[in-house]
């Protein structure tokens, strides 16, 4: 693979470039939003009694009483300089917040995506090559069956069969990986496996039509008609080739796991980020939504710039569009 | 405790699969511990509760997940037992004045907070004069007291502007009027590391997960003889219950109401279902035509199928009511004028020369279970001629809309009641701080001040019968039923009651272990 350091250089500026203006957008985005949602976080905050003096009071102390603008700015200064304000409920700073609960989404988006990849890089593959016959058709059914499969559904009917009725691993909590591996084991499974299973079956028929569209490439025709053996032409042609928009799909898949399993984290009670989004949504805790969709969304970016430099590492021609 | 130092984090977005550890450096509160409080030792009774608490303070919290934790940390001045009626708790004893202006409370003496300092009259003088000062949100149960004095260590005065025969219920009738300690205040710890004088101390706080509450050794009542208590926090009630049944936990409230019946008859675990102190009620907009019509309110109340919303909102758990007060309390009531009578309903309408209209009903998504009810209602109201919409915004939105009487028919609850003066007073007074209805009545108001007041518990009883009695005919609020508080826990513990005030105290559950 040839390389061209400066080539390379300008991709990257142009890319990080691209991600910081994404990132301003967000955060706009998430300002106007919080705005427009109904309802006043200071009386929530409040209960239903409360007198005056001590709404008013509260509403001072929020900064929700200063001009939109000035709201907004002070809201993007210190954004970016890690301050993401203090939660309406706790009084905690949202920053610390949001990174206690990232080490538990992390863990369990990683499993989850493990346990997709397993299944879906062989299936997708072993369908694609063998396009038409039973086999594939199998696949074929059985991912789009796991497609349709609403998540909580699917986490009930795992606590019910090994938690109720089998009694082997337990339904709900967390361990941290660092304190106890087999307890962490033993709670992860259950989530990771509802996530993986959904997310296997997207990736599966992502990879399949992947394969098959590498396989009626020129190049690959060519290979074929010079001779060389068809596990050889698949492993170096097609295979190879086809890692570019895998690797699109795993990016985009482990970037949506970790922003979005709000209902697997609530079903197995997992202290992640998806758990303090729906607490939060549920006490209109503004700050910590928008804390938490800055977060979901950088991280978003941040997984997006990993997957483009692996393509321009891996196919060079991308580096020059 | 509850801040957590972190490093792997960002990395591990980065691709490294870290999974969050804690530095070297700082506390690590992951797993730490707190550096106060006396252990016990004995078993581990693990339980989980629908949420996390907001924050640990108990004098600015308002959150029912919160009070769950705190009613084990915390101790009030006077506390009410299984009956409702207050008992003694930090104050061993009290006086009342001649005049019922002056009550003398006496200490309960040798009394230590977690950290192990003194618990003094001192302390108990600066709780209620926080929440008085700060005006912090539970300061209007302590409106009628105009001064509190520590005469000695272990006496405390209470002043109040006028009789005050609720006082002591507003003292101890929940945590939200705890006595909590100067230091623990003033340093800004009490939201996260809340020292107390109760059965149990906060040993660790689990961000999202749960909650360790360490017994505490030395514990002014019944020792304790559980080690510890861990709360988890299960929001979503098959999962919890699927934990109950499988063992990973001792005890649980998150109880889907339409699986009750089914745990009833299953003889591996303990099922308590009892009436609690909150109520549902159903308001009609008085400021409005045509409810401003006593007959239209009365004949809606005649539409209401009871039975029916109690089946599609609490599958047959909650009693049907039409007073505020349950059954189960002394100041109960008996009335039982409304049931369904479609005829009568028309009568009256007819009377009132109503024939129809629409009518926008307020619930809220926040409560699913007005938004049940208020199908059930649209349904029984379709005879008479009234098309109701629902609607159904957010909470904040909800209040909004109440208080600017944006609505036709409300449905919502009042939870955490004892007193009658909690009941009536401020829903149902011209001058009531929650009168949205805009219900005025000079008898009734008349009735609820001599209330207030009226320190003879029979005569006062009266005064709010009658009271009662007129709310419900002229159909201030309608009432629908009184929910049921529903725990259950496993064999192995024992010791545990379930209270009509929703209260969960573990300091007297022992455990057996398997």
């Amino acid at each position: 693979m040839r390389f061209a350091p400066k080539q390379f250089g300008l991709f990257l500026a142009r890319r990080l470039a691209y991600s910081a203006v994404v990132l301003l957008g967000v955060i706009v985005v998430v300002f106007a939003l919080v705005q427009l949602v109904p309802g006043d976080p200071v009386r929530l905050a409040l209960g239903t009694r409360y007198t005056e003096e001590a709404y008013q009071a509260l509403r001072t102390a929020s900064g929700l009483d200063r001009p939109l603008v000035e709201q907004f700015f002070s809201y993007l200064g210190n954004a970016l300089t890690g301050d993401l304000g203090v939660s309406f409920r706790s009084g905690d700073p949202v920053t610390v917040l949001l990174l206690e609960r990232l080490p538990a989404t992390i863990s369990l988006a990683v499993v989850g995506l493990l346990i997709a990849l397993v299944i879906s890089v062989p299936a997708g593959i072993w369908s694609a090559l063998h396009e038409g016959k039973v086999s594939d058709v199998i696949v074929r059914l059985t991912s789009q069956f796991g497609v349709s499969i609403p998540d909580f559904w699917m986490g009930m009917l795992l606590i019910l069969l090994f938690s109720s009725v089998l009694g082997w691993l337990p339904s709900s909590g967390y361990v941290p990986l660092t304190e106890d591996f087999g307890g962490w084991a033993r709670r992860v499974i259950m989530p990771g496996l509802t996530i993986g299973v959904v997310a296997a079956a997207i990736m599966t028929r992502f990879i399949r039509s992947a394969v098959l569209e590498v396989s009626a490439m020129p190049y690959v025709r060519t290979a074929r008609s010079k001779g060389l053996a068809s596990a050889v032409v698949t492993r170096r042609h097609i295979l190879r080739n086809a890692l570019v928009p895998v690797l699109t799909i795993v990016g985009i898949q482990f970037a949506t796991i970790l922003g979005g399993v709000i209902v697997v984290e609530v079903v197995f009670a997992w202290p992640g980020l998806g758990r303090l989004v729906y607490d939060a949504v549920a006490a209109r805790d503004y700050t910590v939504i928008q804390g938490a969709v800055l977060l979901i969304a950088a991280m978003f970016l941040l997984i997006n710039l990993l997957v483009d430099v692996l393509y321009a590492i891996v196919d060079p021609r991308i580096r020059l569009e | 405790m509850k801040r957590r130092t972190f490093v792997g984090g960002f990395l591990a977005v980065a691709g490294l699969a870290a999974t969050g550890c804690s530095t070297g450096e700082g506390v690590d509160l992951s797993g730490g511990q707190a550096d106060f409080g006396n252990p016990t030792t004995g078993p581990v009774l693990r339980v989980a509760i629908g949420g996390e608490p907001d924050q640990l303070d108990p004098h600015s919290s308002s959150a029912y997940f919160t009070f769950q934790v705190l009613e084990n940390i915390f101790d009030t001045l006077v506390q009410p037992d299984e009956n409702l009626q207050m008992q003694p708790s930090l104050a061993e004893s009290w006086e009342i004045s001649d005049d019922q202006l002056t009550y003398t409370f006496t200490l309960r003496q040798g009394v230590s907070w977690h950290d192990g300092s003194p618990f003094t009259a001192e302390d108990v003088v600066y709780s209620y004069t926080r929440l008085i000062d700060e005006e912090l949100s539970n300061a209007y149960k302590l409106a009628a007291v105009s001064e509190v004095t520590a005469p000695d260590d272990h006496t405390v005065v209470i002043t109040v502007s006028q009789p005050t025969p609720s006082l002591l219920t507003n003292l101890g009738g929940f945590k939200g009027l705890a006595i909590v300690q100067r230091n623990n205040v003033e340093s800004g710890q009490i939201a996260n590391t809340p020292i107390g004088t109760g059965p149990f101390y906060l040993a660790e706080y689990a961000s999202g997960d749960r909650i360790t509450l360490r017994g505490n050794a030395d514990y002014w009542g019944e020792p304790v003889t559980l080690g510890s208590v861990e709360i988890s926090f299960i929001s979503e009630p098959s999962t919890a219950l699927a934990a109950l049944r499988s063992g990973e936990i001792d005890w649980t409230d998150v109880v889907p109401p339409q699986t009750v019946e089914e745990l009833r008859r299953d003889e591996s675990l303990v099922l308590e279902s009892l009436q609690s102190t909150d109520y549902w009620y159903l308001a009609l907009n008085l400021k409005k035509d045509p409810w401003s019509d006593v007959r239209v309110r009365q004949a809606i109340a005649y539409a209401i199928d009871r039975p029916s919303i109690l089946q599609a909102v609490a599958y047959g758990t909650a009693v049907e009511n039409q007073l505020a007060i349950p059954e189960t309390s002394p100041w109960y009531t008996p009335y039982d004028t409304y049931r369904l009578d479609l005829d009568r309903a028309r009568e009256l309408l007819a009377e009132a020369g109503f024939s129809g209209a629409p009518m926008e009903l307020l619930a809220t998504s926040e409560y699913p279970e007005t938004v049940v009810a208020a199908q059930v209602i649209a349904a029984n109201l379709a005879p008479l001629g009234i098309t109701v919409q629902i609607s159904q915004p957010d909470f904040s939105t909800w209040l909004d809309e109440q208080n600017q009487g944006n609505f036709d028919l409300l449905m919502m609850g009042w939870l955490g009641n004892i007193d009658p003066d909690d009941y009536y007073y401020s829903q149902h007074h011209s001058e009531g701080g929650s009168n949205a209805q805009g219900y005025s009545n000079p008898e009734v108001d008349e009735l609820l001040d001599a209330g207030q007041v009226e320190v003879d518990v029979e005569a006062r009883k009266e005064l709010y019968a009658r009271a009662a009695t007129i709310i419900a005919d002229e159909c201030s609020y309608i009432y629908l039923y009184n929910p049921s508080v529903v725990q259950t826990w496993l064999p192995e513990v024992s010791g545990y009651t379930a209270r009509a005030d929703g209260a969960i105290r573990f300091g007297p559950v022992t455990l057996q272990e398997s």
